[in-house]
């Protein structure tokens, strides 16, 4: 049960959104990180046949996805990251709408669907207008929407965007619940969502996967050190000018730094063990500081 | 699927209030259409339906074949009631009176009137006071002769030999004397329905044009094309619901309008020839009052079958429903901005476009002559065929545009 995808390219007029991407993806859960604009969507829609590729190509079990057309689509399940949904439709019409497009025999979906209604919570709820739902309910109605035909491959594009972090630990939870013996691909562009949840982490950067690996694969390959150091708020400054710094704390004695460095910044500095955010920091530079002050 | 579709259709707040302005429209074209009155002894005039039982039974005193027999009995009656000293007072209430008793024979009066018209475009309404004499033979030929003088003088140039020698040798095949009857349920019945269908047409328009275009308008297009049957039985099943849709809803429409106006005015004379109405007394088609008014409705249905299609293909292609609702819009007013511009052949091309279907009644009067397939057609059974094969094609057309985008 692979999907193999082998040098992979789409441009968009002037930009290479996806760009000779090549993986091979078995069972499991993979974290599709990557900062805004890095081709996440790009490469999303490509494996759910919504775009075509201009060159490369995407298998499963060795047969091409494009040809398979309904019989791949069969296996899919995909919450696209601008989720869209019929404002009048209740959650539950919604549901066995689709299930309806998916080929699910009604009285089959109408089973399933109340009980994936039952695991994302929505199950009280059920007659509601999708229009009335928050924005944390319209992602547990998305999940529950890619999880009717109980799909082999099971793509999410940034669930846990635009989420409260109460809601972001339950997603968490939910995914890790449903990731069993299927393929998850779920993209984000926030470490936290997936460092502990996901068993591979794939980093896009510009349209190419620039590094994959489990965690501690990413960490151990980081070739700079983290380093925690205290500094006074006087020199706040000359350290961001001079250095990678992946966190900023202000404690009683001045600033608490977290620096990536080859080199030891300060006698003081004691040395810590990387974190997926310190990867993520240094494949990343500065756009990744800002994203995380979102966190 | 299907039942799916529908439901996101008449689900929408925009969807109910079109399906409340459709049922509103069609109380109006049924209050419309019945209205009509009947002028009593006292001279006064009665509406409802006392009224319009007793113009029935007035005008079903004179029902039978319009012969020698029954057209001398009009003839004389118009004349007594014509010089009764109540036609003759110089009171309103007094004519009016008199008028009361000419209601029974007025329909066979109006004939007169075009019988013996002086020309073929001319009515006068005074024409059948001022006549001596009439007799069924002249009657029934007048219609031929008029139109052979008119073809001859004014309308010289706007026929070919063949398509004179065609229209003269259809009204020469008119069956006569012809059999009278009292007609208002199916005339009143033609005559407003038009109305309804035109509102019907954009609206149902504005109802389909959401059923491809939303998936984009909401951002579901992911979602759906990304389903196993996203790219197959989901958008057959669009189709389909747009067709069910535009049938379900026409039909009902239709059905209500023509259940209640006719069984409010009576249906009677569903056998008369159209020719044996005022307004039909020119056409060139032999069709029953009830065969025109199944044409009628056919010729609305397909209209809206037509225009509704249209309007989905477009919305398919081009994934928004603002372009597509201008589709039926478009279809009911262009054309009358077309018919400013002056060229013999845009008439011809004028009477075959779709706005034309939706008002059948009408369209039965047109003096248009097509050469199709080495035979003269009037535009009637062009019409038909044109846009039932063209919306044959249309849905079809639907499916595979709707398809086709969805990989961009
Ligand atoms: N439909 C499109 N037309 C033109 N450019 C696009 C389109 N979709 C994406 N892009 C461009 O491709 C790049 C990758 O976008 P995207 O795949 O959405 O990234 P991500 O999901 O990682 O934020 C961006 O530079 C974006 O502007
Ligand atoms: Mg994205």
């Amino acid at each position: 049960m692979l999907l193999e995808v082998t040098e992979l390219t789409k441009a968009f007029r002037d930009t290479m959104a996806v760009d000779h991407i090549s993986c091979t993806l078995g069972n499991g859960v993979y974290g599709l990180l990557g900062v805004n604009g890095a081709g996440k969507t790009t490469f999303m829609r490509m494996l759910c046949t919504l775009l075509l590729p201009d060159s490369g190509a995407i298998r499963w079990e060795g047969s091409d996805i494009f040809s398979m057309g309904g019989a791949y689509r069969k296996l899919l399940g995909y919450l696209p990251q601008d989720f869209g949904y019929y404002p009048d439709f209740t959650i539950q019409d919604y549901l066995l709408y689709i299930a309806s497009i998916k080929g699910l025999r009604p009285a089959y979906a109408k089973k399933h669907a109340e009980q994936l209604l039952q695991q994302v919570g929505l199950w009280d709820i059920r007659k509601q207008k999708m229009k009335k739902l928050s924005g944390g309910m319209k992602r547990r109605a998305g999940i529950a929407q890619a999880m009717l035909n109980d799909p082999q491959i099971l793509i999410l594009d940034e669930p846990t965007a635009g989420l409260d972090p109460r809601e972001r630990i339950r997603f968490r939870n939910l995914i890790s619940e449903i990731a069993d013996k299927r393929l998850v691909l779920l993209s984000t562009h926030i470490v936290s969502d997936i460092e502990y949840i996901a068993g591979e982490i794939l980093l896009m950067k510009d349209g190419k996967l620039t590094l994959t690996g489990t965690t501690q694969e990413l960490t151990a390959s980081m070739p700079e050190q983290v380093w925690r150091c205290t500094v006074q708020r006087e020199q706040l400054d000359h350290y961001l000018q001079h250095y990678q710094v992946s966190n900023i704390r202000n404690t009683a004695d001045g600033v608490e730094l977290r620096i990536l460095s080859a080199s030891c910044p300060m006698a003081e500095a004691v040395p810590e063990p990387a974190t997926l955010e310190d990867v993520f920091l240094y494949h990343f530079g500065e756009k990744a500081g800002a994203d995380h002050d979102i966190l | 699927m299907i039942f799916y579709e529908i439901k996101k259709t008449v689900s929408r707040t925009g969807g109910r209030i079109a399906l409340g302005l459709l049922l509103f429209t069609l109380a109006v074209s049924c209050f419309l259409a019945v209205r009509v009155y009947y002028v009593n002894e006292e001279g006064a005039r009665e509406y409802g339906y006392s009224a319009v039982q007793k113009l029935r039974a007035a005008q079903k005193e004179w029902a039978g074949a319009l012969d020698e027999e029954r057209l001398q009995a009009a003839f004389q009656e118009n004349i007594r009631i014509r010089h009764s000293p109540e036609a003759l007072s110089e009171d309103i209430t007094e004519n009016n009176i008199a008028f009361s008793r000419l209601q029974g024979i007025f329909e066979i009066r109006s004939l007169i009137n075009e019988s013996y018209a002086e020309g073929f475009r001319s009515y006068d309404y005074y024409l059948a006071d001022r006549l001596t004499s009439v007799n069924a033979a002249d009657f029934y030929q007048n219609r031929v002769r008029l139109l052979r003088e008119w073809l001859e003088t004014d309308a010289k140039d706007q026929f070919t030999e063949a398509e004179k020698a065609w229209l003269i040798r259809r009204y020469e095949e008119l069956d006569t004397p012809f059999f009278y009857d009292y007609v208002k349920g199916w005339r009143r019945a033609m005559e407003y329905f038009p109305t309804l269908v035109m509102l019907a047409v954009m609206i149902l328009g504005y109802l389909v044009a959401g059923i491809f275009s939303c998936e984009y308008q909401s951002k579901a297009e992911a979602v759906f094309f990304a389903s196993a049957y996203g790219r197959s039985r989901a958008v057959s099943a669009k189709v389909k619901a747009g067709l069910l849709t535009v049938t379900g809803i026409y039909w009902a429409l239709a059905g209500c309008y023509s259940a209640f106006v006719l069984a409010f005015l009576g249906a009677d004379g569903a056998s008369c020839p159209v020719q044996a109405d005022l307004g039909g007394w020119k056409c060139f088609y032999h069709l029953t009052m009830g065969q025109a008014y199944v044409l009628v409705l056919l010729g609305g249905y397909l209209g809206c079958l037509f225009l509704s299609g249209l309007t989905m293909l477009v919305s398919a292609k081009t994934r928004s429903s603002v372009a597509a609702v201008m589709v039926p819009f478009g279809a009911v007013f262009l054309p009358s901005f077309l018919s400013f511009i002056q060229h013999p052949l845009m008439n011809h091309i004028l009477v075959l476009l779709p706005n034309r279907l939706l008002d059948m009644g009408t369209t039965l009067g047109y003096f248009y002559l097509y050469p199709v397939g080495g035979q003269l057609h009037g535009a009637v059974p062009l019409l038909l065929i044109l846009y039932t094969a063209l919306s044959l094609v249309l849905y079809p057309m639907q499916y595979v545009e709707y398809r086709r985008l969805s990989k961009k």
